[in-house]
């Protein structure tokens, strides 16, 4: 027996035992063809796709190599079966092949001519492709190259993407890492260069990195690379505000030409930031601002959040397939099911770090769970029990016996800054008044919201109550508790985007605290649990304790 | 000629008819009567037949040689006739392994007979017609193309002139075999003599081969041959001349190869090989395991015609994650190994009796589980290797197009285990860890057993893919294991000299070899698991019974494998709670088998649900005790016995107790009480599933011996054949070769009395043999007056009396000397 610290699973799931001597060794080895799926504390779950697998052929590795790194570094023999998948699996990829022909264009050539038969014959593939130029090759038009990769992933035929890409309107820019304008001088982090790095050498590709981790300077690092005309895709106008300012202080950009494209200002600069928003604004049935992607000769196309891309946006991402695209993002579930579509648009996921590991070097805050649960009241119990059943979330998160467990919370953490975030604006407002703080939700304008942002991050606020409009790229480092009363049902990724608000690592090192609060036995308590899987897959260990606990001393029991 | 077979084994030293035996073991099944049985026995179509198949290619090439340069005179060729004609190709084989190949066919006695004039045995022409696939002498088949080959200039030219698409059919007969049909018609040519282009035959319509053939025939180098039946459609044969002539670059016999064909691959690493075996191992127990326990849950109905339904085929393979012809496979060797069985299920689907069989897990199963992976892997493998199921069967259709069910009766196939050594051998006879592709397979079958091999190449195939499928190869090499195994089980055929059973271990409760190699290679059972923050439990390895059985019953199953992922949830510890654990023993077991700390939210979850668990009332009371008699429970509540229990009375109808209900029950069953435990749902709870099993069945494992294989033979008991059917052939010579004068001597018989010179002469030779200690035909009359003719050995003569050794019994007689009619000396 070798005693590799890998566990080649039949259903193609791998187990890595990171305590392990080889773990590290291991991990390199398995990373290009193997997908992370969870990284609790002890055992990592890496799952073979083949999508993963075909990545890594596009990357240059070979099956013969896969199976060898599987063999070494696993504990226990590998069913044969598994080992003749992947190589079967690998060995479809490549048999097309989408290339740029002097006389045709970009053309679909196949090296192997049944497989061009079988593809060309299919249903899902009507009407994307030319004109037979000869047995071998069919000519395809440029503005399907997106929709056609996706279709061809969708038959198992994937095919090798040689076309290459536009390099777009060259414009200089340089990560300002002396330091600018009197700041100190910064270096990228070592996963910040590896995935940059992981990004252009593949051309394009999703950078999954935990809330806090400093994903715009990827970003940036990324533009240095291209040197470029960037468009940078972001959720709402204060992230985008965020990415300028950023950039400026990072970069050798400069306010004029970073422009901003959203619903108060129309600005294309070299490099422009827009927002999902504004880009899928309709008047009359028709996406007016979608011209944006082709104002410029963008050399590289940011997604910021890349989780929340918009529909419409997958299919005029379809037509970008020439351009460098970058999409970034913390946590790459969507509820809607859709990573697929993100992977083959957008590209595959370049570079993926546990949120433990970037923990443990100090780059975000450790962070400390906890589920606070609240007993409900008689009345409170019977209304929720008698309510219809999509009221029934409605009733179990709004519930009122919340408040002071909220309070008492706020009130443990007197010196710490703490954000109270929920969903039902009703409940913010009882909230608010309950803890006397300001809140910020949808209709707050840009700026009264810049304002109190400021104030809390200068600490002249200590409260803020905030709405949905909260849980994604707002930047408030100091901000080190988060308390949750309510979400949008069990969406995991919304956790993390909370949990990511308190993860900016805190000057003194404190720890950041995540509460939530959820109603005992009822609805609510399920969905916390669905919500918590992301997180606890990353390792973050829940705590659970009674709401009583939290409100005062231990009542002395009574047999 | 039988006659001289015969007298030549009879002329044979016991050992040589042993060895004839050994090596033609149909010879004795059953046991001839004598040697002329024997010789008409080994000269049969079957036995030739079966003697050919065991051949490999080069030996029967140079049986073929043997063949053609036998003498048309007396049919006799000699060794140096065969070497001659074995080495004039252009790569000639090395001598020594030609005289071996002569000395091999010797030893069957498909040649016998002095090496200047050796003999084929006739019926190896019936069995195999065309000697190295050249046709008859054209002098056999028509004079004028007799006439054609006897000039050899001309023939040539006629050959070279023949249009392309001819000589494509006359490459493709000289190559063998030399007989083709051709559509009819194709022959029906215009008068010989006509102007007859070959292409603008319109009464050829589209055939492809009508034209070519015809310039062929009226050529004479092919000849129209009537066979029986194929007279309609026209066949034509290709004579041994043109054959040869076709053949001068690749000499007569074609390419011969003394040794096996090489394999290209190199050998892997073994470890490797082993590794991808051992885990497909792992697999094929797991998913077996997991395919009986789908079936004890809800039988697979037999159908009406045998075996079990598509449908339910599909059930199962859906349930296990398989494809279906994996699940097949699985189901047949898990009945194969006993493992499964039918069960009468009377009222199931239809009232009539006998027509509810349904399959499910046998008692034997129970035992299987219970083995250790290795063994349960080898009980599957040896029975895979032992039945005579072809399970690639299964799905197709058969000749009336209907389909082939798993574990129905079409899928039977005598032969496959044959073929499955066949193939193994093949494997097992090269470098370990060497992976020839199945095209090389199929070679080195070829070449080793042509005769068995042809046009099996699919079954071949299959057997491959099997193996691989049940682990007994790995990277298309065998594993060491399945060495073992293999070597195991043909050990225990050879080992035909145990009567006793001395040796066999196939039954007892020892791993055997195979097993101990595949258990070094599997991953030793866990008895802990590392359980983390998003309440997994991770198993690093296969979990001990023990554990299992507990996860089984807290968690559910996430991935399995070599470990296996299990995940906590709300209703996996509920179904804990209801299966008899409690909160506190949940919280025991995962404290004492986690090798990491227990997260809190798993403890926190651990309670809740028992919390909520068996009703609404929250209390500190263990169990309660309720009953709509309240003098009952005013009884209990009183009984001094059940003090230790401490019993509040909640109501008028209900007791509790700080206690759990196990010791609750316990001591109420103690102080003779009947309590019945019961859930939530006031209804009682069963403590335990009532398990179905089938009768059990004998595994064909047990079957040691292969159906179709014959017995093999151990030498002492050859020695007693070889003694039995030498004394058959002596007795039958006494009752042939008696000369008529001693038989027709008999008074009894017509004949007159004795006459008196007759008697004297045998006196003389009598006393003659007596010296010369020779045998002697002796007339003789019997006390009843009944004539006998004898055998024997004179010892003495005197008072009256012959005393002889009786050829046939070995046994000294005493004759009266008055009694002997005639005396002629034996030749």
């Amino acid at each position: 027996m070798s005693g590799g610290p890998l566990i080649v699973q039949s259903d193609k799931t791998l187990l890595l035992e990171i305590d392990h001597p080889d773990a590290q060794a291991c991990r390199m080895a398995i990373a290009p063809f193997a997908e992370l799926e969870r990284s609790p504390e002890h055992v990592h779950t890496y799952r073979l796709t083949p999508l993963g697998l075909w990545n890594a052929r596009a990357a240059g590795h070979d099956a013969e190599g896969v199976v060898d790194s599987l063999l070494k570094y696993s504990r226990y023999p590998v069913p044969h079966a598994l080992l003749v998948d992947v190589a079967d699996t690998m060995d479809r990829y490549g048999r097309l092949q989408l290339a740029n022909d002097p006389a045709y264009g970009l053309v679909l050539r196949a090296l192997d001519r049944l497989v061009l038969i079988e593809v060309a014959k299919s249903k899902k593939l009507a009407g994307m492709l030319g004109d037979k130029i000869d047995d071998d090759t069919i000519r395809v038009h440029p503005s399907e190259r997106g929709r056609l990769k996706q279709a061809l992933l969708k038959l198992g035929w994937p095919a090798e993407d040689l076309a290459g890409y536009v390099d777009g309107e060259a414009h200089p820019i340089e990560l300002a890492d002396a330091g600018k304008d009197g700041r100190k001088p910064w270096t990228l982090r070592s996963y910040q260069r590896e995935a940059v790095e992981a990004f252009w050498a593949g051309g394009s590709g999703v950078v999954v990195l935990p809330c806090g981790a400093g994903k715009t300077l990827v970003g940036a690092a990324a533009m240095a690379e291209a040197k470029a005309t960037t468009l940078i895709l972001v959720t709402n106008t204060v992230a985008g505000r965020q990415w300028k300012r950023e950039l400026i202080a990072r970069t050798s950009l400069t306010e004029e030409e970073i422009g901003e494209y959203s619903g108060e200002r129309k600005e294309i600069r070299p490099v422009t930031i827009a927002t999902y928003q504004v880009l899928t604004s309709r008047r009359g049935g028709a996406f007016t601002h979608l011209d944006l992607f082709g104002a410029r000769d963008w050399g590289l196309v940011v997604y910021d959040e890349v989780h929340l891309l918009p529909a419409p946006i997958f299919r005029f991402t379809a037509d970008l397939q020439a351009r460098r695209r970058l999409g970034l993002t913390a946590t790459l579930v969507r509820e809607d099911g859709r990573e697929g579509d993100v992977f083959s648009l957008i590209g595959p996921k370049r570079y993926d770090a546990p949120w433990k590991d970037i923990e443990s070097q100090g780059w975000i805050a450790p962070a400390e769970c906890t589920e606070v649960r609240v007993t409900l009241t008689d009345a409170e119990r019977m209304s929720y029990a008698t309510a219809e059943a999509e009221e029934r979330y409605r009733m179990a998160a709004t519930a009122r016996t919340k408040l002071p467990v909220v309070k008492a919370l706020v009130d443990r953490h007197p010196d710490d800054q703490v954000l109270v975030i929920g969903a039902y604006i009703d409940q913010l407002h009882q909230l608010g008044e309950y803890l006397d703080a300001p809140i910020i939700q949808g209709s707050t304008t840009n700026k009264e919201r810049e304002r109190l942002f400021d104030a809390f991050r200068s600490g002249s606020l200590r409260t803020l109550v905030i709405s949905k409009v909260g849980n994604f790229s707002i930047d408030l480092p100091e901000a080190a508790v988060a308390i949750q009363v309510s979400g949008t049902f069990g969406s995991r990724q919304e956790e993390a985007q909370r949990l990511g608000r308190v993860l900016r690592p805190k000057a003194d090192g404190r720890q950041a605290h995540f509460y939530t609060v959820v109603s005992r036995d009822t609805i609510d308590t399920e969905y916390a649990a669905h919500r918590q899987r992301f997180l606890a897959e990353q390792g973050y260990a829940y705590t659970i304790v009674d709401a009583d606990d939290v409100l005062g001393p231990k009542l002395p029991t009574v047999d | 000629m039988t006659t001289s077979l015969a007298d030549h084994l009879r002329s044979l030293p016991d050992e040589s008819l042993a060895a004839l035996l050994q090596l033609r073991p149909d010879l004795v099944v059953p046991v001839p009567a004598d040697v002329s049985a024997l010789a008409i026995r080994a000269q049969s179509r079957v036995s030739v037949a079966r003697a050919l198949d065991g051949l490999d290619q080069f030996t029967l090439q140079i049986l073929d040689a043997a063949r053609l340069t036998r003498n048309p005179d007396d049919a006799t060729t000699a060794t140096d006739t065969v070497l001659a004609m074995a080495t004039s190709g252009p790569q000639p084989p090395a001598p020594t392994a030609v005289r071996a190949a002569v000395g091999r066919l010797r030893a069957l006695f498909l040649l016998y007979g002095p090496e200047h004039a050796l003999q084929v045995v006739p019926a190896v022409d019936e069995v195999a017609p065309y000697p190295a696939g050249l046709g008859r002498p054209a002098a056999e088949l028509d004079p004028r193309t007799a006439a054609l080959c006897a000039d050899p200039a001309k023939l040539r030219r006629t050959v070279l002139a023949a249009p392309p698409s001819a000589r494509a059919i006359l490459d493709r007969l000289a190559a063998g075999p030399p007989v083709g049909s051709v559509p009819p018609g194709a022959l029906q040519a215009p008068p010989l003599g006509a102007a007859d282009p070959v292409l603008s035959d319109p009464t050829n319509g589209g055939a492809p081969t009508g034209s070519p053939v015809r310039w062929l025939v009226d050529n004479r180098l092919l000849v129209p041959v009537t066979t029986g039946s194929s007279t309609a459609s026209g066949t034509v044969e290709l004579p041994r001349e043109v054959g040869l002539l076709l053949r001068r670059d690749s000499g007569p016999l074609g390419a011969l190869r003394t040794s096996p064909p090489p394999v290209s691959a190199a050998p892997r690493e073994p470890k490797a090989v082993d590794s991808a075996g051992a885990g497909q191992s792992m697999e094929v127990v797991r998913h077996t395991e997991g395919l009986l326990e789908q079936l004890a849950d809800e039988p697979a109905p037999v159908l009406r015609s045998g075996g079990i339904g598509v449908r339910d085929l599909r059930r199962l393979a859906r349930a296990g994650g398989l494809d279906e012809p994996t699940t097949a496979l699985l189901l047949e060797v898990a009945y194969a190994a006993g493992l499964l069985g039918e069960l009468e299920m009377p009222g199931t689907t239809t009232g009539r009796y006998g027509a509810d069989q349904q399959v499910l897990p046998t008692g034997g199963y129970e035992v299987w589980r219970a083995a250790s992976l290795a063994q349960r892997w080898e009980q599957l493998a040896r029975a895979w290797l032992t039945m005579t199921r072809q399970v690639g069967l299964v799905g197709r259709r058969d000749d009336r197009d209907r389909p082939i069910t798993a574990l129905s009766a079409e899928a039977e196939r005598a032969s496959v285990p044959a073929t499955r050594r066949a193939v193994l051998g093949v494997l097992a006879d090269l470098e370990p860890a060497t992976a020839p592709t199945p095209d090389e397979v199929q070679d080195l079958l070829d070449w080793r057993a042509p005769r068995r091999s042809r046009g099996r190449d699919a079954a071949h195939r299959e057997v491959l893919a099997e193996a691989a499928q049940l682990g007994v190869t790995g990277l298309g090499a065998l594993t060491s294991y399945g060495r073992l195994l293999l070597g195991d089980l043909t050990s225990t055929d050879e080992r035909g000299d145990d009567p006793l059973g001395v040796h066999a271990d196939v039954e007892s409760g020892d791993p055997s070899g195979a097993a101990r190699a595949l258990d070094a290679l599997l991953p030793a059972p866990v008895d802990h698991f590392l359980v983390q923050a998003d309440l997994t439990v991770v198993v690093p390895g296969p979990p001990e019974p023990a554990l299992a059985v507990e996860l089984e019953a807290m968690t559910e199953l996430e991935s399995a494998g070599g470990a296996s992922v299990h995940r906590v949830t709300t209703a996996s510890v509920r179904r804990a709670l209801d299966s008899g654990y409690t909160a506190d023993d949940l919280h025991d077991v995962f404290r004492r088998r986690s090798r990491t700390p227990v997260p809190q939210g798993l403890t926190y979850l651990i309670d809740d649900v028992a919390r909520k668990h068996g009703g609404l009332r929250v209390g500190l009371a263990g169990a309660y005790l309720r009953s709509d008699d309240e003098t009952l429970i005013s009884e209990v509540l009183a009984d001094r016995r059940l003090e230790s229990l401490a019993l509040r009375r909640l109501a008028p109808t209900v007791l509790c107790t700080q206690y759990q209900v196990g010791r609750l029950l316990g001591a109420l069953r103690d102080a003779g009480y009947a309590p019945v435990q019961e859930d939530g749902t006031g209804s009682t709870m069963l403590a335990r599933p009532r398990i179905r099993r089938a009768p059990p069945r004998v595994s064909v494992t047990t079957r040691t011996v292969d159906p179709l294989a014959a017995p093999k033979l151990p030498m002492p008991r050859l020695l007693g054949v070889v003694e039995h059917i030498r004394r058959g052939d002596a007795a039958a010579r006494a009752a042939r070769r008696a000369p008529a004068v001693v038989r027709g001597g008999a008074p009894g018989l017509g004949g007159g009395p004795v006459p008196a010179h007759t008697h004297s002469e045998a006196l003389a030779v009598l006393q003659q043999a007596v010296r010369d200690k020779a045998l002697v035909w002796v007339g003789y009359v019997d006390a009843h007056g009944a004539t006998a003719s004898r055998l024997l050995k004179p010892v003495s003569i005197g008072a009256g009396y012959l005393r002889a050794e009786d050829e046939r019994t070995e046994m000294l007689h005493t004759f009266a000397l008055h009694r002997i009619t005639a005396a002629v000396v034996a030749d």
